[in-house]
């Protein structure tokens, strides 16, 4: 009698939990072989933000959200896929519902026009769906001059438009609250655009007027790679005296040590040291730095947009 | 073997939200009803006889103690089979007839379709169910309720009935008719086990009787054991009397109650003869109405009982 | 358990149906598909049978769905709320055996209601397609009867089951607003489950990675469910999948039911 009190809800536990075991494996099974359902899937029956916020009555805000993940998700996914003919043609949508669901989701305009603007196939290549999405950020606060510094981002970075790239900082500036170095990026790039001390200029505005990590991340990130172009000018001049001097390139970095010319191996920001090709005396990252691809000359719009470390 | 065996049968209900709090409906109920007996279970609102039937009927579990139907745990799925049972205030399905509703009772009992054609109408007629039979049950008025709840608790011919407040929601036509079929279902050797609040109902048909207060059996036996039937004193309702017949008489009663103009009630200690106040009403021209014995009814008996078990509980308190 | 009782139990739950008239239900589907087809025919042109098809198969997913939720909690809750379980269980009825018959009862209603509502999907893409000159024809993803559309209605029909027996677990121990709240929240998260997998993408804290992976495996996982885009679409589910996916449901079923089976054993009816 006693035994059998035990035994059969110690028998019943048993079978639940077989039984949750059992889901949990064909769920596992299902997802291996055939893959994990993906959010929202290539669908979006609903392209228009207006009508979503209509549909989700009172759950804006969430509903908001889980669009914001989804866009996330599906830039992440697409960035990953190595299919030759991927395409982002859901993602401004998937943005373009999420800022209407919630027009004040900031990260959804400031990450969603980079998302855009990157260069295919890292990114969608719609610089110009970017600005329609920052301006649309803009409209719905006008106070935001971070909108307006990141549409003349765009114009310099990914169109090259160092013109309107001012225009659009200057128009920033203007904005009560919007800081003073905004003015002076406007002039710097109305001057100098596209060179490196201007580029510098930007990231730098970028970086210390960053309200969140990533951005903050990114831009640090953009300067590291200029601080190490600085670097490999320097050293290439360092190796063009030696050969004046010498008649030859350095066999390696020792050599110049020895020379006298350097005071060690350098190394670039991130710690990987700057290999010296000897045999055409060029100067470049190691290929395994996390700083690569470096942006090629003044045209950094060429230049893939990489996530922040 | 009894027909139904309680012993020590206890139940404790939680109450409260947050901190619970132990209830006890049940305190250590320790019954043995014979087969053939009709069984009253007696007792005011809350004090546990409708407990009682759902712990026999095991609609709950008891915290203690054990309950047996014909040799059996209660709750047995065999023993359900033999049994009938009428809930308190019985409800069914909205969409179903009470034909239906007993088409399906009997398919769940197990009972072959030709029995239950010929079984329900039978039954319906028994407990005075006319055209209604036919009408969905949400239209039913209580009473009729009442009469489809008596007719599924004898649907399968059972052993042991147990009802539980049959009369209630009846007509004086309709609690005739559940005495009758008692004593009915006495005759053909059923054992009757039920609940009621309302007294007169039990001595018209019962042979033993266990009396609830507060969860507690405070009485049980035979109803005659119980009762001390001697005649307490007389009424006498008289007419037409004067007042000095009425001061005449006023002295051998315990107490005179006008009831009308020239019209009282004349309440008589067993002591004093009732024929001398109707010589002395006939003597004046008045006459007498009627004339009736007032003796203890359960229904005193069980004021005495309920008054001592509350002034006890006091006492303890 | 005896199946007499178990088919006696889901008879008069399929008969509460009818006579409460949940079929009228089929009405307003019809009514929706057709006024939707007269619609869509003058407004777009070879979209129509697609989008009739989506809308066929959303429908029958909706209004099952509020059959399975609004009569799954009621079919325990009704018992106990007008205390008809009293005179029920005095009968030789095992609660187990009547929390399955239940439950079986509302399977095969809702059987009735998917089956017919893709009948009448069925009628109605035939009428699109014997009114559709050749060229428009030769313009369908697929084709205007296809066959795979019953796989989507199988698929339907068993999340619905699954759904029901959620809302009939929830009702053994909770009050109904509470269940139906509960079931339409785990129905809600169950098609949203692989975005609470993808939390991990946006989430950095180890144990919260882990929580959302569990409660992604553990909550029931509706979304495989639906597979109307490439049925609509004439791209192939695989029978291996379906297989899968209707064994995941059987599985989960069969642990609510028992769950449910023996929370509803062991409870007081006061």
């Amino acid at each position: 009698m006693t035994t059998h009190r035990v035994a059969r809800p110690l028998a019943f536990g048993l079978a639940l939990t077989t039984l949750v075991g059992s889901f949990v494996a064909l769920e596992l099974w299902r997802d291996r072989v055939y893959g994990e359902p993906a959010p929202g899937d290539a669908v979006l029956y609903v392209r228009s933000g207006d009508a979503v916020r209509r549909l989700s009555l009172s759950f804006t805000p969430l509903v908001a959200d889980l669009y914001w993940i989804r866009a996330v998700q599906y830039y992440g996914d697409m960035r990953l896929s190595r299919s030759p003919n991927k395409r982002y043609d859901l993602l401004y949508p998937l943005l373009d519902i999420t800022t209407s669901l919630d027009p004040d989701f900031t990260v959804a305009y400031r990450f969603g026009s980079i998302f855009l603007a990157e260069s295919y196939p890292g990114g969608a290549g719609r610089p110009d769906l970017a600005v329609v999405l920052l301006q649309k950020g803009f409209r719905a606060a006008p106070t935001r001059w971070r909108y307006l510094q990141d549409i003349g981002f765009v114009y310099y970075w990914w169109v090259g438009d160092y013109q309107e790239a001012a225009r659009w900082f200057d128009k920033g500036a203007d904005i009560p609250g919007a800081p003073w170095w905004l003015r002076s990026l406007a002039a710097v790039t109305k001057a100098q655009g596209g060179d490196r001390r201007g580029s510098r200029q930007l990231w730098q505005s970028l970086r210390d007027s960053a309200d969140n990590e990533w951005l903050r991340n990114n831009a640090a990130f953009r300067l590291e790679q200029l601080d190490a172009l600085d670097v490999i000018d320097r050293l290439t001049t360092i190796v063009s005296a030696f050969k004046a001097r010498t008649g030859e390139y350095p066999a390696s970095w020792d050599t110049l040590v020895r020379a006298g010319l350097l005071r060690a191996q350098p190394l670039d920001p991130t710690g990987s040291p700057y290999v010296l090709d000897p045999a055409t005396g060029r100067v470049g990252l190691a290929a395994d730095s996390p700083l690569n691809p470096l942006p090629v000359g003044a045209q950094a719009g060429q230049m893939a947009l990489q996530p922040a470390r | 073997m009894h027909a139904i065996d309680t012993e020590d049968l206890t139940k404790d209900y939680a109450l409260g939200f947050w901190r619970k709090r132990p209830y006890r409906a049940l305190d250590r109920l320790t019954l043995a009803v014979e087969p053939g007996e009709v069984f009253g279970l007696l007792g005011p609102n809350g004090s546990g006889k409708t407990t009682t039937l759902k712990l026999l009927l095991q609609l709950v579990f008891p915290t203690g103690g054990r309950a047996e139907i014909l040799g059996r745990p209660a709750g047995d799925v065999s023993v359900r089979r033999r049994i009938g049972y009428l809930p308190e205030n019985p409800y069914f399905y909205d969409h179903l007839t009470a034909v239906e509703l007993l088409d399906y009772f009997g398919r769940l009992l197990g009972i072959g379709a030709a029995d239950r054609a010929a079984r329900i109408p039978r039954l319906l007629d028994q407990v005075g169910l006319g055209a209604e039979r036919r009408l969905a049950l949400r239209r039913c008025s209580k009473g009729m309720l009442q009469r489809v709840g008596l007719a599924q608790a004898l649907l399968n011919e059972p052993e042991v009935v147990f009802l539980d407040e049959p009369m209630s929601g009846l007509d004086p036509i309709g609690r005739r008719m559940v005495r009758e079929l008692i004593l009915g279902l006495r005759d053909r050797g059923a054992t009757v086990f039920f609940s009621s609040h309302i007294l007169s109902d039990a001595e018209a048909v019962c042979s033993r009787v266990a009396i609830l207060a507060g969860g507690r059996l405070v009485a049980s036996g035979l109803l005659t054991d119980l009762l001390a039937f001697g005649i307490k004193g007389w009424e006498v309702v008289v007419e037409g009397a004067d007042t000095a017949a009425i001061e005449r008489v006023r002295a051998m009663a315990a107490r005179v109650t006008p009831i009308a103009e020239r019209r009282y009630a004349v309440e008589l200690p067993s002591t004093a003869r009732p024929d001398v106040v109707m010589a002395e009403m006939t003597a004046v021209g008045a006459s007498v109405v009627s004339i009736n014995p007032l003796r203890d009814t359960l229904e005193d008996y069980f004021m005495r009982q309920v008054a001592e078990h509350v002034r006890e509980r006091q006492v303890r308190a | 358990m005896s199946g007499g009782r178990l088919g006696a139990v889901a008879l008069s739950v399929f008969r509460e149906s009818v006579r409460d008239r949940v079929f009228y239900n089929l009405l307003l589907f019809a009514v929706l598909l057709v006024g939707a087809a007269v619609l869509v025919g003058q407004m777009t042109a070879g979209q129509d049978i697609k989008i009739i098809k989506d809308l066929g198969l959303a429908a029958t997913s909706a209004f099952g769905l509020f059959i399975a939720v609004f009569i799954g909690i009621g079919l325990v809750w009704k018992e106990l709320e007008r205390h008809s379980v009293y005179s029920l269980l005095a009968k030789p009825v095992r609660r187990t055996e009547l929390v399955l018959g239940k439950y079986l009862g509302l399977a095969f209603t809702l059987l009735v209601n998917v089956a017919v509502m893709a009948a009448v999907l069925y009628v109605v893409l035939a009428c699109m397609w014997w009114i559709s000159p050749e060229n428009i024809r030769a313009s369908w993803e697929s084709p205007a009867l296809d066959p795979a559309l019953l796989v989507a209605f199988l698929l339907i029909y068993v999340q619905l089951l699954l759904v029901t027996a959620i809302a009939l677990f929830f009702s053994t121990f909770s009050s109904p607003m509470l269940s139906a709240v509960l079931t339409f929240g785990f129905y809600v998260i169950g098609h949203f489950n692989a975005d609470l997998k993808h939390f991990e993408t946006v989430i950095a804290s180890a144990p919260l990675v882990w929580l959302t992976r569990a409660l992604y495996y553990l909550l029931p996982n509706l979304a495989p469910f639906d597979v109307t885009a490439p049925v609509v679409h004439g791209q192939a589910v695989s029978p291996g999948y379906v297989a899968m996916t209707i064994g995941y449901g059987a599985v989960y079923v069969a642990f609510l039911l028992a769950a449910g089976a023996h929370i509803f054993a062991r409870r007081d009816f006061k």
